[in-house]
């Protein structure tokens, strides 16, 4: 499903910055990170432990603590609405009213010494305005709703009592209670087994078809990505380096960074002896970034890589399929990219994301892709296998479906 | 049609819990009601007393009086533990004790006293116990929660228990003191020569009257040649000394009862402002970090760095003549005191398991469905510490009680009369080689005890609170664990 054209999208993220203070330095956890979510849609975002990740969702739902801070020039927008601008009271309204999210661990987002039922019923006063019986009883249907058998006996029982599943499915329903417009869901089946992931995975869905909500799925899963997401951000090091519709980047990956993450997936290479891996960790990114923070694993890196930024640019045959790499747009010689590319980071930071900003995103009109041909062919470096078994992820139980639909 | 039975099974208020099965509560009920009742007019007496001392706090407050006098009226009504109904004070003329209960030697009169004391607090909190099982079996909505794990755990920890016994007993010394005491603090203590007593002069071989401050002098513990009046002995005036007579022959056992209630009430009365403090600042700085832990971490550093010794003996000298020094003798300055020099130390303790309870999910989880900081913290973390806090709480109230002690033994503490057991040992220090050692060693004792007792108690709540606390360490998870206990 791709972005509505007509208006605002659900939630427009642009130049997001989040920097954490340490005694010696600044971590620049998230670092300009832009994105869009419409209503219906699911914007998987994908990447290694310490890509910022769980910083962006935290960053939407304001949630940053000291020493974290988002930089002035972040916009979040929700429906058109300003976040950042909020005070926290405004924002305390937004949580769990528009904005809602679903946790990693299921069983310690639930408070052990509440029932379950207590815990809805807490979500459901704030914003609904119900009390007492009309509470619960709209507990129980949210219950149910989200597929919990014998509801009406199990609002009363504590977490402990529930299953791995069964929490997660609580606290699924503790999201839903405020009738949220976007779901940030933060790994919501990494601690679950397959089969019950793919349950989840299934009522996400279902509830997204339902009510109609946005939802950003974070993931290190690949498979589960390939399941749940309409479109794709892949993170590293605090940057969102390659952002396009599943399909599309499962087929047609461009970043080597995101070959590497596809490669690195069992299913997908059956017939090696060794899985491939991405050398190395993500490095902590301390200072603006001046050079791509991916060379020091990069296979594919060179000279200019150590000196220049990559903006992001039109890649592929999808419309809004973007990498932020100097090997590209691949129709031109390296050369003429890297001067385009440092042309850009010329530019401050700011400006440069502009290229990526809400307003011309889905025009997918860029400047960095405007004087160059957008039908790019592909790259002779892509994988050949690139386009096959796509959905075949490392957890396999779930991925029968075959193709991420839409 | 089975769902919907079960729905209203557990959707059931309380209330109606109670209304469909009411046998075993109205037994249970029944059962509160004697107990209460036996004692009716002591606890009425002491709620109006404590509503008048409140108010007498509070300069030139006229409604005062009117508690006074009414909790007076109530003390005068017969109830069962009272001296009235079981005298220990008389004569023997001869061939008899004379008003002494049902005739008996005092030593027995008061021994009956004393235990009907006891065997009525364990029946009460006995019957509370009792109490709870039944609501537990029958009314509770719930066949478990993590409560039950925790109650379990106490009751199998002996050390703990032992604990609790001696916990109990000193408070039952404190809050019955006028009841346990083979006299009062009143008669023998403040005012001894604004009472009488009679006793039987064996020469003249009659009933003589003689005013409680010269017998006193009769009966004090002075270390050399006759003049002791040692552990569970008669004076010269036929009056029985459970633990013997101070110098001055006053009774020690009536001293120590009455120093309970002053030890206890700047130990309760400290503990509570300190943990109150503690606990807010515990789930402050741990919520919101930063600059405002920051704060919290330089002020108690400060406060913590104050000789505190020095800083009470200081404070004892410049509220000498103030009106807050005159509350209890000193004692409403001394709650003040010690609530201020100990909270660094109950906010250090429970601020590591704030912090780790701050760091749980389902406070992110809270703060994702918009919840209030001040709920979160109330409803999601202050649970988490609590335990924690009453066992450093306990463990630090032993603190307290010996400092004020050591004040009172320095002379600083407590002033006369108001009993305290440090002025008892400071009383008793210079002969403690001679046979009238009871003086100093009793309340030594004693105060080692209750210490030791507070100790043991603390050390049972945090087994039963943290079940990974016992063989193997605590672990990371121990905040969670300490509430949860599942």
């Amino acid at each position: 499903m791709s972005h509505t054209e007509d208006g605002e999208p659900l939630l427009a993220v642009d130049n997001l910055r989040t920097v954490f203070h340490s005694d010696r330095e600044e971590i620049r956890a998230v670092d300009g990170v832009s994105f869009e979510i419409a209503r219906g849609e699911t914007l998987g975002i994908v990447g290694e432990s310490g890509s910022g990740k769980s910083v962006t969702a935290r960053s939407i739902m304001g949630l940053v603590e000291s020493p974290g801070e988002i930089r002035e020039e972040s916009s979040i927008r929700l429906d058109g609405r300003e976040l950042t601008a909020l005070s926290e009271k405004e924002y305390r309204s937004v949580r769990g009213g528009d904005i809602a999210m679903v946790f990693q661990d299921p069983l310690s987002s639930l408070n052990p010494v509440y029932t379950v039922g207590n815990q809805i019923i807490e979500a459901l006063e704030l914003h609904r305005d119900m009390e007492g019986a009309e509470a619960k009883s709209e507990a129980i249907e949210l219950l149910r709703a989200v597929g919990i058998p014998d509801a009406a006996r199990r609002v009363d029982e504590f977490p402990h009592e529930f299953s791995g599943g069964m929490r997660q499915r609580a606290v699924i329903a503790m999201a839903l209670a405020c009738d949220p417009d976007l779901l940030i869901c933060d790994e919501p089946t990494t601690a679950l087994d397959v089969t019950i992931q793919a349950q989840i995975l299934d009522l996400l869905q279902e509830i997204q078809t339902e009510r109609d909500i946005g939802i950003m799925f974070i993931t290190h899963d690949m498979g589960v990505i390939a399941e749940v997401a309409d479109r794709v951000a892949v993170m590293y090091a605090g940057e969102v380096v390659e952002q396009a519709p599943v399909k599309e980047l499962f087929a047609n990956p461009h970043h080597p960074y995101t070959q590497g993450l596809l490669q690195s997936i069992p299913g997908r290479n059956p017939s090696t002896d060794r899985l491939p891996t991405i050398e190395g960790d993500v490095p902590t990114p301390h200072e603006s970034a001046s050079f791509c923070r991916f060379v020091s694993r990069c296979p594919k890196g060179f000279d200019e890589c150590e000196r220049v930024h990559p903006a992001h640019v039109e890649v592929g045959d999808s419309a809004d399929h973007t990498a932020a790499c100097l090997l590209y747009p691949e129709d031109m010689p390296t050369d003429d990219t890297v001067t385009q590319h440092e042309a850009n980071a010329d530019q401050t930071g700011a400006e440069a994301d502009e290229a990526l900003s809400a307003d011309d995103w889905p025009a997918a009109k860029r400047n960095a892709g405007e004087d160059t041909s957008p039908v790019g062919s592909d790259n002779s470096d892509a994988r050949a296998d690139g386009g096959h078994g796509h959905s075949a992820g490392d957890t396999g139980g779930h991925s029968e479906g075959g193709d991420p639909d839409e | 049609m089975m769902e919907t039975e079960l729905t209203e099974d557990i959707d059931q208020p309380l209330r109606d819990r109670l209304k469909a099965h009411p046998g075993p509560a109205l037994l249970w009920g029944a059962g509160l009601c004697l107990l209460l009742l036996l004692e009716g007019p002591t606890y009425l007496d002491g709620l109006l007393g404590a509503i008048g001392f409140g108010l007498g706090l509070l300069p030139g407050a006229p409604g005062a009086e009117a508690f006074a006098s009414a909790s007076a009226f109530f003390s005068e009504l017969p109830h069962l533990l009272s001296r009235e109904l079981i005298p220990n004070r008389g004569y023997y003329d001869g061939s008899a004790w004379q008003g002494t209960f049902l005739g008996l030697e005092p030593k027995y009169a008061w021994l009956i006293r004393f235990l009907l004391v006891y065997v009525y607090v364990a029946v009460l909190l006995g019957w509370l116990w009792y109490g709870y099982v039944t609501f537990r079996r029958h009314y509770r909505a719930a066949d478990w929660t993590p409560t039950d794990d925790v109650i379990d755990r106490l009751r199998s920890h002996y050390w703990g228990l032992f604990g609790l016994a001696v916990v109990v007993f000193f408070i039952t010394m404190a809050a019955f003191a006028p009841v346990v005491g083979p006299t009062t603090a009143e008669e023998n203590i403040e005012g001894p020569y604004s009472h009488d007593m009679q006793y039987y002069d064996a020469d003249t071989e009659t009933v003589e009257t003689i005013t409680i401050g010269e017998a006193n002098l009769g009966s004090a513990s002075r270390g050399s040649g006759d003049s002791n009046v040692g552990i569970w002995s008669y004076d010269d005036f036929g009056r029985f000394h459970p633990v013997g007579t101070l110098v001055s022959g006053k009774d020690l056992f009536t001293f120590l009862a009455f120093g309970a209630r002053v030890s206890l009430f700047i130990g309760l009365g400290s503990m509570a402002i300190a943990g109150f403090i503690a606990t807010t600042l515990a789930l402050v700085t741990a919520y919101y970090k930063g600059v405002t832990d920051l704060i919290v971490v330089l002020t108690s550093d400060s406060v913590q760095a104050m000789p505190a010794l020095l800083l009470v003996i200081l404070a004892t000298v410049v509220f000498k003549n103030h009106w807050i020094a005159e509350l209890y003798n000193g004692a409403m300055l001394f709650i003040l005191l010690f609530a201020l020099i100990r909270w660094p130390g109950l906010w250090r303790a429970v601020r590591g398991p704030a912090l780790q309870v701050g760091e749980q999910e389902w406070v992110d989880a809270a703060k994702s469905y918009g919840q209030r900081p001040t709920v979160i913290m109330r409803k999601h973390m202050a649970p988490y510490i609590l335990g924690y806090l009453l066992v450093y709480a306990s463990l630090t109230l032993g603190g307290v009680i010996i400092s004020v002690s050591a004040l009172s033994f320095l002379g600083l503490g407590i002033t006369a009369p108001t009993p305290e057991w440090g002025r008892a040992i400071n009383i008793g220090q210079s002969y403690i080689a001679s046979q009238s050692w009871h003086i100093s060693l009793i309340p030594g004792i004693l105060i080692t005890l209750v210490v030791t007792g507070f100790n043991a108690l603390s050390d049972g709540i945090r087994d039963a609170i943290d079940p990974q606390s016992e063989g193997a360490e605590g672990g990371a998870t121990g905040a969670a664990a300490g509430g949860g206990g599942g």
